[in-house]
């Protein structure tokens, strides 16, 4: 009640405490971002910085940011600062710290030489104070010096020296050894992600609004990982695979663009090692693959939202149907193999994989044409019965344009999802590691009419064909090794090519979503 | 008495059907009746006789495809609720189809790992209750316990990166984004998805095991836990995208009067969002999880291929062998019970799946019930 006489309804100005804090949690993130770039062995951790070794220099980074912890945390204790403080951090923050410390506890026994028993003892000593000093103090101690006392620990052992980037420790009966390059990034780490916390609460002057700032400081570290990785792995396949890609690559001449990697084969003829047969396998695999899903999913999705009364066979198909969609793909594989194959001439064949994929692809699209049908309002349906329109005209005429956008973005969606997959096609489709340019499929142009049954054959639908995914997998299982000039450099460029193709159709699936959410809203 | 009433029941709900049907023979035209059943008649006999592998298969299949053209041309509305009605069934039909060819072909692997469990012998328990899998020198075994093990290992240690790393996200793109934010980080998340697994394998083979290798000094690259890590990446996507859903349809007016009473956005997420999203949230874990059991390529590629259990059995720095890798890298090879005893591995996989996503949508309509009666 005092506090809200003493203090302003809006904040707005920079008191000298939240600064500190606030070049606490700025000095957290960039310790971990150092910590962060020397695991990945972009800087070497005995590298000198200002005079000394890199993981000394973050020891004393460390060193510092604890104390500066601890220290808002007492200066809030002792009413130096206008701060919010709960009666107790928490039991989250309490269980998680008792976890940490245990853990401390445990590994530094362990390194002094102790038994089993002895680490456990220490570990549960550890721990226990550690939730003692979490749980029962006020908020702003209970929150901060369990938090500083972790970075003082960790900063003193990297400042002493006691982990050094020559240090190293076998791991006794678990074949492999802890080497000071991974452990001080590793500490410097995880020490920052703890500092960044709890100097986020101070910042923010603990109690609820504390909490929020520590919570979000946190979450935005979680997605902003997530986006560099995805970022970092798409550009890394990139790098790795451009040579690859442009490997005889030109403009101009008699075909205005030659592209070698793209349009020959792997044959002994070939100049440029390429993928061509691999990537019209893909093209022929998705199109059966649609074929068969697309008609059948939108079909079924027509029925249960039209016609079928909610009742026990919706209910049936739906549970069949997420069961389907959650089904590991290697489970179709083993279901190709043992009901398509000995049904298309005993071998594997391109239309044993486009129909494992097809029953890959159904789930998928009968989910988002169902979730797209049904997000048609009912003033639709009820505007054209009241015209005196017939069920099928109203759903013909009506209901499907309505849902078109939606079914086009989950079939796009599915089937990239799809032209990735690799296991079913393993089992299913096989084909060579590398295929001369002559075993690509050409399926329009050998149907073959017959007098006897089956009266219609292809016999290059029931061949073996490669497709992208398990022409790199193949590779990989042949140690990346081949009759070609640069497997390494032919591999990464196979592996872009495949990338590519699917996050076209991610592209273009999301671009068609906001392209209608857009004349939606218009 | 309750069983008569049922019995009755039963009776008259058979007796509304019929007269539903007869009623809807005689109003409909006698001609699209004949058409719908000839052509409805053709595609389940082409169905049976795909499933008996006869080479006629074809004639039915075209006499379908010619009457259903006719009836199309003809009455169309009969014949499209009569064709959508075929392709509903063709999920079940599916999932049946799995069911049944995956445990025909199990079956010689489950006879021959017959034994006896407190005196009664049992199929398929030897596969349990020993752990030796060798399909070349005596004595041939066919263990599953080895692989079990390394999926448990893969699974959880894909869990303990994708389900507090996913809820976090989601919770991100639920509740704290601005709206511009949102637009570029859900597609990401979408995109991450769509990394073809093969692609992860590749780089997990290329660039992380020989690292692990060195960084860690390792009898060989293979280890459980950066699979586990490479894994759970890829299970993140299932967890943001089911958990973000959960998190949205929380309605509006309970976030609205938690923020009303001055609560912090955290206190909001934390006691109203999370707490009524809680069942959707933690089906979206199990849908991740199903994820990360059934992942086939990058084990495939980052394992070992040795079907041993690491000792001690916590050791996440051997690698060994999973269930669906097993799978992948043998099926080529293998025959007779060899080729058995995969199957029996992809049925414990569908078994296990399966549960988890029964199980996952029974919560998710339990939560669906409770948030509707909350409104």
């Amino acid at each position: 009640m005092s506090r809200a006489t003493r203090t302003a309804l809006v904040r707005d100005d920079r008191t000298l405490y939240e600064a500190v804090a606030g070049t606490a949690v700025g000095l957290s993130g960039v310790a971990f971002v150092v910590g962060l770039t020397a695991l990945l062995g972009l800087v070497g951790i005995d590298d000198p910085v200002a005079g000394v070794g890199l993981s000394v220099a973050l020891g004393a980074l460390l060193l510092a940011l604890g104390a500066s912890v601890v220290g808002f945390g007492m200066a809030s204790r002792f009413g130096f600062v206008d701060a919010a403080p709960q009666p107790s951090a928490g039991i989250v923050a309490a269980v998680a710290f008792t976890a940490i410390w245990g853990a401390v506890g445990a590994a530094a026994s362990g390194a002094a030489g102790v038994g089993t028993g002895g680490r456990l003892a220490l570990g549960a000593v550890l721990g226990g104070t550690a939730f003692a000093a979490t749980a029962f103090p006020r908020e702003d101690v209970g929150s901060t010096a369990p938090a500083g006392a972790l970075a003082v620990l960790c900063g003193l052992s990297l400042l002493t020296g006691l982990i050094a980037p020559g240090w190293e420790r076998a791991l006794d009966g678990y074949n492999a050894t802890l080497f000071g390059d991974t452990v001080v990034p590793a500490v410097v780490l995880f020490a920052s992600l703890v500092t960044g916390w709890s100097a986020a609460k101070a910042y923010g002057g603990f109690g609820a609004r504390g909490r929020n700032v520590g919570a979000y400081v946190l979450i935005y570290l979680v997605v902003g990982s997530i986006l560099a990785v995805l970022v970092g792995l798409v550009a890394f396949v990139a790098a790795k695979g451009l040579p690859g890609l442009f490997n005889g690559f030109s403009l101009g001449g008699s075909g205005l663009v030659s592209w070698p990697f793209l349009t020959s084969g792997a044959g002994l003829t070939a100049e440029v090692a390429g993928v061509f047969p691999a990537l019209l396998g893909t093209i022929w695999l998705v199109a059966g693959a649609v074929l068969f899903a697309v008609p059948t999913g939108v079909g079924a999705a027509v029925f249960l939202s039209e016609y079928a009364e909610q009742g026990r066979f919706t209910g049936a198909v739906e549970v069949a149907t997420n069961g389907l969609w959650s089904t590991p793909s290697i489970v179709f594989g083993l279901f190709g193999a043992a009901f398509l194959i000995p049904r298309f001439g005993n071998q594997k064949s391109l239309i044993a994989g486009m129909l494992t994929l097809g029953f890959m692809l159904l789930p998928l699209v009968l989910i988002t044409s169902r979730e797209a049908i049904l997000a048609v309002p009912d003033e639709y349906r009820d505007a054209s019965a009241a015209l005196g329109v017939s069920k099928w005209q109203t759903v013909r005429s009506v209901v499907l344009p309505a849902a078109i956008p939606g079914v086009t973005t989950g079939v796009i969606l599915g089937v990239g999802r799809i032209a990735g997959e690799t296991a079913p096609i393993l089992l299913t489709m096989g084909g060579g590691v590398l295929p001369a340019k002559s075993a690509a499929p050409d399926v329009l142009g050998s149907f073959r009419l017959s007098a006897s049954p089956p009266f219609v054959s292809n016999p290059s639908l029931l061949e073996a064909t490669s497709a992208l995914p398990y022409q790199l997998y193949a590779l990989i299982t042949a140690g990346l090794s081949g009759n070609i000039q640069n497997p390494q450099e032919y591999a990464w460029g196979l592996a872009l090519t495949l990338l590519l193709v699917v996050l076209a159709f991610y592209a273009v699936g999301i671009a068609t979503r906001y392209y209608f959410r857009r004349k939606l809203h218009q | 008495m309750p069983f008569n009433t049922s019995q009755t029941g039963w009776r008259a709900r058979i007796e509304r059907r019929l007269t539903g049907a007869r009623e809807f023979v005689d109003d409909t035209d006698p001609e699209a009746l004949a058409v719908v059943t000839a052509s409805m008649g053709a595609l389940l006999t082409a169905f049976i006789g795909f499933l008996l592998a006869s080479p006629w298969t074809a004639v039915p299949f075209g006499a379908f495809l010619l009457v259903t053209g006719y009836g199309w041309a003809r009455h169309q509305a009969l014949v499209a609720r009569a064709i959508s009605l075929a392709m509903t069934t063709v999920t079940l039909l599916t999932l049946g189809l799995i069911v049944v060819f995956i445990f025909a072909e199990s079956i010689p692997a489950f006879r021959y790992e017959t034994a006896s469990v407190f005196g009664v012998s049992v199929p398929g328990a030897g596969m349990f209750t020993q752990a030796r899998w060798d399909a070349v020198s005596d004595p041939v075994r066919y263990s599953l316990l080895p692989m079990i093990h390394g999926t448990v290992m893969v699974t959880t240690i894909a869990t303990l990166v994708a389900a507090p790393l996913g809820v976090a996200a989601a919770l991100f793109i639920a509740e704290i984004a601005p709206p511009r934010v949102r637009e570029l980080v859900k597609p990401g998340i979408e995109i991450l998805a769509g990394i073809p697994s093969i692609v992860y394998g590749f780089i997990g083979f290329t660039v992380i095991n020989p690292w692990a290798s060195g960084a860690f000094d390792l009898n060989g690259g293979s280890t459980y836990l950066f699979v586990g890590m490479v894994v759970g990446l890829m299970a993140l996507p299932t967890v943001v995208s089911v958990a973000e859903d959960a998190l949205t349809s929380v309605p509006d007016v309970m976030k609205d009067g938690s923020l009303a009473l001055g609560a912090t956005d955290w206190q909001s997420m934390t006691s109203i969002t999370l707490p009524a999203a809680f069942s959707g949230v933690s089906a979206a874990v199990l849908l991740g999880v199903g994820r990360a059991i059934g992942e086939t390529m990058a084990a495939t590629v980052m394992l070992a291929g040795v079907p041993r259990i690491s000792d001690p059995l916590v050791n996440v720095f051997y690698g060994y062998e999973t269930l669906t890798s097993l799978i992948a890298r043998g099926y080529g090879s293998a025959n007779g019970v060899h080729e058995s005893a995969l199957f029996a591995a992809g049925v414990v996989l569908f078994v296990t799946v399966l549960c988890l996503s029964i199980g996952s949508q029974y919560i998710e309509a339990r939560m669906r019930r409770r948030l509707g009666g909350a409104e």
